[in-house]
């Protein structure tokens, strides 16, 4: 056991002791032994009523258990204030257990009754000069967590008493003091900066990286005070307590970046320049890299990844992977800060990307995460592994990572584009899945890479990339060409588990997709999906040259449409409004043929009376637009009321443009380039008629 | 601009010790509370809550960060440019210091000791926000521990005679702290003495891998642990060195440890604190493959699943691939939250001699959590374990997780072999009782 602490606590309990024996003889009550605590924790309101009587006990036993039962109260939010007069007469106590309640219950009622807390604060000012270090630390925090402005001087005098201590401990207190006193009243700003430079000049590892903090706290702009100190702050960086080391290496990181120059990168003349200052600084920073506490790690981390020279910056990758197996919940913070790093630096971590695989016992947001770093460190070597990858994590039982990890195969297409397709197979497998969530995603995901690929039919030509992965697209394009054998070798082997002979043969054909996609229009539920296909199948569902049952429009469109307007009443907004724009598309495709113009009539009668604004407004607007290439599209005679008030105006030669056939085709289906990129960058399907 | 305070909930979720929120609004830690609950409540299975909840309802969004232990949680509420990992940091140093004072960390345990938890709270966080003091060695100068407060007690009451003899002068305050901030080590109290002097190692290492579909594996990686226990006098120098240092790269040690000395000569030079602390953490990188991220799985699974509607079979076996005996082995496999009811048989095909082949094996099915759980409590090297069941789920295409999750104990052996090969004090000139003890488990993912 600890000798001298015990000499001095075994003397201390024969006195306790005496004074347990004097209660056994007043009140004859048994002594437990044992703490008791939980009755105090939990006992019944009525019972607070004997604190007040307690507290004024000549016993210290009694005032002991007064102090916890009015701490229980504390704890479970219930009005103590009024006990305060009986609780300051035991500021003085000479018990210190006694005392250290006393404190915690001081501090946290002083800020509502500032008038009672005045009376204490002789006692404090009395404690300032205790020979105890603790004593002296403890009362200048009361004193400093009063919050009451005016006795603020007092304070401040306390304060600037304490920051010249011979105890780190007390030294440290006070420099805490210091961000207490600025946030109650900042007029004492001057003052406090000037206690500020006693506390920089301070030796002791243990109290110089509060110093620095309360610096940042109340004079973040004058970094200029720690030119005198900068070469001892770091070389003092090691002795530094962890909490210390975080707000110091955040504090001199801002320092380099305003103070001294920023490193010339190496050219054929000469070496890496680097200026001595920062190197000292990124040496002494470099062994805490070992340190146990995460967010040191980090912040040597982030000194790095600002500071150092490019040659030095791979000395993080290390380090930050270590953070992911420390524990769940710093897996999942360290994460998002790994995220940052591997998109503007994928090099660091492109060796290891098998640390972010995912676990199905991971939470969903470190999934998702994990998910994003994998595609921000994809490349032409490791696309195949992260595919297969993805199309595991497709089995998740989390709705919104199977939305992510369809999505990211996408985004393996996009990002090297001879994989695209061996991504549309493993797309078009999924079609076939019976889970809603893998198929409308696998929809979604389709829809914009037959788009893509049907604009930019060569696979050798580069798509643009939105800017955060523009450094990514130079390495990919940079090592695409030296790689292509091997890619093609791999594809005709491709090891897929999703894939089918069926699709396999298609999966090369962007229409044979759509084909497939619009038979599979029943099974495809989700309204983002439904709309998907119904767009795909107008836009691309035109013909030429081959000789099908309507002329001009491919055979397996026009059922789409009807199937669409067979459940038009039952469909969400989204798809009303895709059904409305396929079927004007088809028209105009055949616009003599008689049932599709006929079914066309039907969905646009049935838009003019739906609930929602949108979609009476778009059937008005594409009847108008087709009103001079699709004869009867207006209704005939057939329909009554609005009909023939139509028909009547249009007789009546109404006013506007009427757009020929040629013209109406220009409108709806071209220009739809720009429709890839907006969902690149937002994720979300955009949708136009 | 830092934490702004530390509440603590009971399993149903009530707040039963917080740090004081003056500056804060009332309902500011109730905000953060209600969050939390709210967040749990609507968590779909075990371990899905974001450990990081964002709320935003308040003029300043703020965070709170929570951590569990013993079925209660921990949480720190931080707003303004904070990095959670600070939070997260502190709420397991505060944590390591309850498991000091308490042994075991309950509600209980907290209600019982309140008071000083209450200590410790004010000692370890200051009112501003920043940590203070969480060296468990400081504090234990600071804020007694109830184990020393009793026996104090125990000890003391028969010598009531003598008693107001052996009072001196000198008050109890000035007494009782005038023991704390003598040390010169930050992390070391001074003035220890035991009458028998020992440190103990343990080295712990587990593995964390996943296993592909077709049964390669995707990655594996071995993460060590070094446990220390001291009992030491005075100021005890310590050099430990290994026979095979370079089996650990990327680690991290105990502020005590030299830095430098590792770097230079791979030796752990320290003056350790006095109770149990964690020395090292490191990575296991096997000597001879370039890739740190594989190492063999001492364990394999087969698994044919056959999916049906509203439910699916399956027939799982298990072989170890290990001379040692692997110990409480348990195979954890999530239903999908629409599963009912499970229904399987155990047997094992070839086990040894002496050992009765069913009885060493149980499964349960938690209707709750919906997981289905296999356990073995000893794998030996030869023979197979089989599982072989069904399950039921509400919903015609059923969605069960698309891995299993294979936890193992495996006593006295390390992946590493790590080997130490002397611990020589120096400054001190006592003898010393020496012990290392390894240890290792592994947490596989197996893919189907």
């Amino acid at each position: 056991m600890d000798g001298i602490n015990l000499n001095a606590l075994s003397e201390n309990a024969t006195r306790l002791g005496m004074r347990i024996q004097e209660t056994i003889a007043e009140h004859t009550r048994d002594l437990s032994l044992t703490r008791g605590g939980s009755s105090l924790f939990d006992m019944a309101d009525d019972k607070a009523k004997n604190i007040t009587k307690q507290l004024e006990s000549s016993s210290d036993r009694e005032k002991l258990d007064a102090m916890k039962r009015l701490i229980a109260l504390i704890s479970k939010n219930r009005p103590v204030s009024s006990y305060f007069p009986a609780v300051v007469k035991n500021v003085a106590s000479p018990n210190l257990e006694l005392r250290k309640l006393v404190y915690i219950y001081l501090l946290r009622c002083a800020p509502s009754e500032p008038d009672l807390a005045l009376l204490s604060i002789n006692t404090f000012q009395r404690d300032l000069a205790d020979p105890s270090p603790l004593i002296r630390a403890m009362a200048l925090r009361v004193l400093s967590g009063i919050r009451v402005p005016t006795v603020a001087t007092i304070v401040l005098m306390a304060v600037r008493k304490s920051a010249a201590d011979p105890s780190p401990y007390v030294r440290k207190a006070a420099a805490l003091a210091v961000i207490k006193v600025y946030k109650v009243d900042q007029a004492h700003h001057p003052t406090l900066l000037d206690i500020m430079t006693t506390l920089l000049r301070d030796r002791s590892p243990l109290s110089l990286g509060t110093a620095v903090l309360a610096l940042d706290t109340i004079a973040p702009s004058r970094l200029d005070l720690l030119h005198v100190h900068f070469r001892r702050l770091c070389r003092a960086l090691p002795d530094i307590d962890a909490w210390g080391q975080v707000d110091v290496l955040r504090v001199l990181v801002r320092y380099v970046r305003t103070m001294l120059p920023k490193p010339v990168p190496a050219n054929e003349r000469q070496g890496e320049e680097v200026d001595k200052d920062l190197k000292l600084l990124l040496a002494c920073a470099e062994p805490l890299f070992m340190n146990k506490n995460p967010a040191v790690v980090l912040a040597v981390a982030r000194a790095f990844y600002y500071l150092a020279p490019s040659s030095m910056l791979s000395k993080i990758s290390a380090p930050l992977l270590r953070l992911l197996s420390v524990s769940r919940e710093v897996e999942r913070v360290a994460l998002a800060y790994l995220l940052v790093v591997a998109r503007s630096h994928p090099v660091l971590f492109i060796t290891s990307h098998n640390r972010f695989l995912v676990r199905v016992d991971d939470a969903e947001q470190v999934k998702r995460r994990k998910i994003s770093v994998l595609l921000a460190l994809c490349t032409v070597d490791n696309h195949q592994t992260l595919l297969r990858e993805f199309m595991d994590y497709a089995q998740d039982t989390d709705d919104s990572v199977v939305g992510d990890a369809i999505h990211a195969i996408g985004r393996i297409a996009s990002l090297v584009p001879s994989s695209t397709p061996q991504c549309l197979t493993a797309l078009m497998g999924m079609i076939n899945s019976k889970q809603d969530t893998i198929v409308s995603n696998a929809v979604l995901v389709l829809k914009s890479l037959v788009q893509n690929q049907l604009l930019t039919p060569s696979s050798t030509s580069t798509t643009t990339l939105p800017t955060p992965f523009s450094s990514q697209q130079a390495l990919l394009t940079s090592s695409i060409p030296s790689l292509t054998p091997s890619i093609s070798t791999s594809l005709s082997a491709a090891p897929l588990s999703f894939t089918s002979t069926e699709s396999t043969s298609v999966a090369q054909a962007p229409l044979s997709i759509i084909a497939q996609l619009a038979q599979r229009i029943d099974d495809i539920r989700h309204p983002h999906a439904r709309a998907c296909v119904l767009w795909l199948v107008g836009q691309y569902g035109s013909v030429t040259g081959t000789k099908t049952a309507v002329e001009g429009v491919a055979d397996w469109a026009p059922d789409v449409l009807r199937k669409a307007a067979r459940s038009f009443n039952t469909e969400a907004s989204l798809v009303k409004l895709q059904t409305l724009t396929l079927a004007a598309k088809l028209i105009l495709l055949a616009p003599t043929h008689r049932i599709l113009v006929l079914l066309a009539q039907y969905v646009f009668t049935l838009a003019r009376y739906d609930e929602d604004w949108d979609v009476r407004d778009r059937a008005r607007m594409l009847r108008t637009l087709l009103v001079g290439a699709v004869t009867g599209i207006m209704g005939s005679n057939d329909e009554e009321g609005i009909g023939e008030n139509w028909n009547k105006e249009e007789q009546a030669g109404r006013p506007g443009v009427v757009l020929r056939r040629e013209q109406v085709t220009r409108v709806l289906f071209e220009g739809k380039t720009g429709t890839i990129e907006e969902e690149l960058v937002a994720g979300e399907c955009v949708f136009e008629f | 601009m830092a934490i702004d305070g530390l509440i603590i909930l009971d399993p149903t979720g009530r707040p039963i010790i917080q740090s004081s929120y003056t500056t804060y609004p009332a309902a500011y830690p109730l905000l953060h509370i209600e969050a939390l609950n709210n967040a749990l409540a609507k968590a779909p299975r075990e371990g899905s809550v974001d450990p990081v909840i964002y709320v935003g309802e308040l003029s300043c969004s703020s965070a709170c960060c929570h951590v569990e232990v013993g079925g209660m949680r921990f949480l720190a509420t931080i707003s303004g440019d904070v990095d959670p990992l600070i939070a997260f940091a502190f709420l397991d140093a505060f944590i390591e210091i309850l498991q000091d004072y308490f042994g075991v960390v309950s509600v209980a345990t907290l209600k019982d000791n309140f008071d000083i938890v209450y200590q410790l709270l004010e000692e370890t966080l200051d009112s501003s926000g920043h940590p203070l003091t969480t060296s468990p060695n400081l504090l234990s100068d600071i804020v007694l521990s109830p184990s020393l407060i009793s026996k104090l007690l125990a000890s003391v009451s028969p010598a009531t005679p003598g008693v107001p003899s052996v009072r001196q002068g000198g008050s109890f305050g000035s007494n009782g702290a005038s023991g704390a901030f003598t040390s010169p080590i930050p992390w070391r109290k001074a003035g220890v003495r035991h009458n028998h002097n020992e440190i103990l190692f343990d080295v712990v290492e587990e593995m964390r891998g996943i296993v592909g579909k077709n049964g390669t594996t995707l990655v594996s990686n071995v993460f060590g642990k070094i446990e220390s226990n001291s009992k030491l006098s005075g100021t005890p120098d310590l050099t430990l060195t290994f026979t095979n240092p370079n089996v650990m790269t990327d680690c991290a040690f105990h502020p005590c440890v030299r830095l430098q000395k590792w770097t230079r000569d791979n030796a752990l030079s320290f003056v350790p604190p006095e109770g149990r602390f964690i020395l090292a953490d490191y990575q296991y990188r096997p000597p001879q493959s370039a890739l740190v991220s594989n190492v063999p799985i001492p364990l394999s699974l087969k698994a044919n699943m056959d999916m049906g509607e509203f439910g699916g079979t399956f027939a799982l076996t298990l072989t170890s691939r290990l001379i040692k005996v692997m110990e409480n082995l348990e195979l954890k496999f999530y239903l999908g939250e629409d599963a009912t009811s499970a229904q399987c048989t155990l047997s094992s095909a070839g086990s040894s001699v002496g050992s009765v082949g069913s009885a060493d094996g149980s499964w349960s099915f938690n209707s709750r959590t919906k997981m289905l759980q296999w356990e073995i409590l000893n794998m030996r090297s030869s023979g197979s374990w089989i599982l072989r069941g069904s399950w039921t789920s509400k919903i015609k295409a059923p969605r069960p997780a698309h891995a299993f999750q294979i936890h193992f104990e495996i006593p006295s052996y390390s992946f590493s072999s790590l080997k130490v090969d002397q611990l020589r004090l120096s400054s001190e000139t006592y003898k010393m009782y020496k012990g290392v003890r390894m240890r290792s488990k592994g947490s596989i993912e197996w893919r189907w």
